[in-house]
C-alpha cells in the first residue's frame, strides 16, 4: 500500500492548528479576565 | 503550577511526536499512513475522559448545588468537544487512503458524530441561559444524558456490523498490538492527557474568573 504522506502531515498539521489555536484562545482569555500574567 | 504543566505537556507532545515518527515502525499492511492512529486514539480516549468528567461535575452539581462542579463540568466539556472533533476528522482523513472514503454511516462514526453534537449542543445551551444557577441545572441534566452516549460510542462495534476495526485497546481480549507500536500510542495518550489536563486547568481557571466578574 502507498504510504500517503500527504494524509498524514494533514491530520497532523490540522491537530497542531486546532490545539495550537485553543492553547492561544484561553491565555488570551485568562489575561482578559485579569488572571495570572496581566500587570495590575 | 499550570505553567509547569504546560511545559510537561510541551515536552509530552514533542516526545509523542518523536515516537510517532522516529520510533514506531512503518505498519505492515497499512504503510505510514497508520501514523495518524498517534493522534486519533488518545484524541478519542481524551475525549472520553473529558465527558467522564462532565458527568462527574454535573452529578456534583445536582447533589450539592455547589458552582465548582458546574465549573468542573463545563471546563471538561469544551476541550472534550475538541478532542471529538479532532478524533472524527482525522478517522475521516486516515479512512480516505484506507477506507477508500472519507465518512460512511457506520455505527462508531455515527455515535461519535452523534457524541460530538449533542456536547456541541451542550456549550450551546449554557450559551443561551444567563441565570447560573439554571445554566448548570439544565448543562447538568444534558452532561449526564451526553455521557449515556460514550459506552455506545466505544462499543458500537462489538454491538453492530462495523466497517471501523473493532477495539484493539480497552477491549476485553489481550491487545495485539506490537510493543513499539503499544509504546508509542501510550506515550501519545499521556501527551494527549496532559494536554487535556492543561486545557482543564485553564479553561477551570476562566469559569471561576468570569463567575468572580459576574458575583
Amino acid at each position: 500500500m502507498p504510504d500517503n504522506w500527504g494524509y498524514v502531515f494533514a491530520a497532523y498539521a490540522l491537530a497542531a492548528i486546532a490545539l495550537g489555536a485553543y492553547w492561544r484562545r484561553l491565555a488570551r482569555r485568562v489575561k482578559s479576565l485579569g488572571g495570572p500574567g496581566r500587570p495590575e | 503550577m499550570t505553567r509547569a504543566l504546560g511545559w510537561l505537556t510541551a515536552l509530552a507532545l514533542i516526545a509523542g511526536l518523536g515516537a510517532a515518527f522516529g520510533y514506531a515502525p512503518r505498519e505492515a499492511a497499512q504503510g505510514n499512513v497508520q501514523r495518524i492512529m498517534y493522534l486519533h486514539v488518545p484524541a478519542v480516549l481524551t475525549a472520553y475522559l473529558a465527558f467522564a468528567l462532565v458527568l462527574a461535575g454535573s452529578l456534583g452539581y445536582l447533589f450539592t448545588r455547589r458552582m465548582g462542579w458546574d465549573r468542573l463540568a463545563v471546563a471538561a466539556a469544551e476541550p472534550g468537544v475538541l478532542f471529538t472533533g479532532l478524533t472524527i476528522v482525522s478517522g475521516s482523513i486516515w479512512g480516505k487512503p484506507t477506507w477508500g472514503t472519507w465518512w460512511t454511516w457506520d455505527a462508531r462514526l455515527t455515535s461519535t458524530a452523534v457524541l460530538f453534537l449533542v456536547y456541541v449542543g451542550y456549550l450551546l445551551l449554557r450559551g443561551m441561559v444567563d441565570e447560573p444557577d439554571r445554566r448548570a441545572r439544565y448543562a447538568a441534566v444534558v452532561g449526564i444524558l451526553g455521557a449515556a452516549n460514550i459506552p455506545i460510542v466505544h462499543f458500537s462495534v462489538k454491538w453492530w456490523r462495523a466497517l471501523h476495526q473493532p477495539s484493539t485497546i480497552l477491549g476485553p481480549e489481550p491487545s495485539p498490538i506490537a510493543a513499539p507500536i503499544a509504546l508509542t500510542l501510550l506515550v501519545n495518550w499521556v501527551a494527549f492527557t496532559l494536554l487535556f489536563l492543561y486545557f482543564l486547568a485553564r479553561r477551570a481557571e476562566i469559569a471561576r474568573l468570569e463567575d468572580s466578574h459576574a458575583g
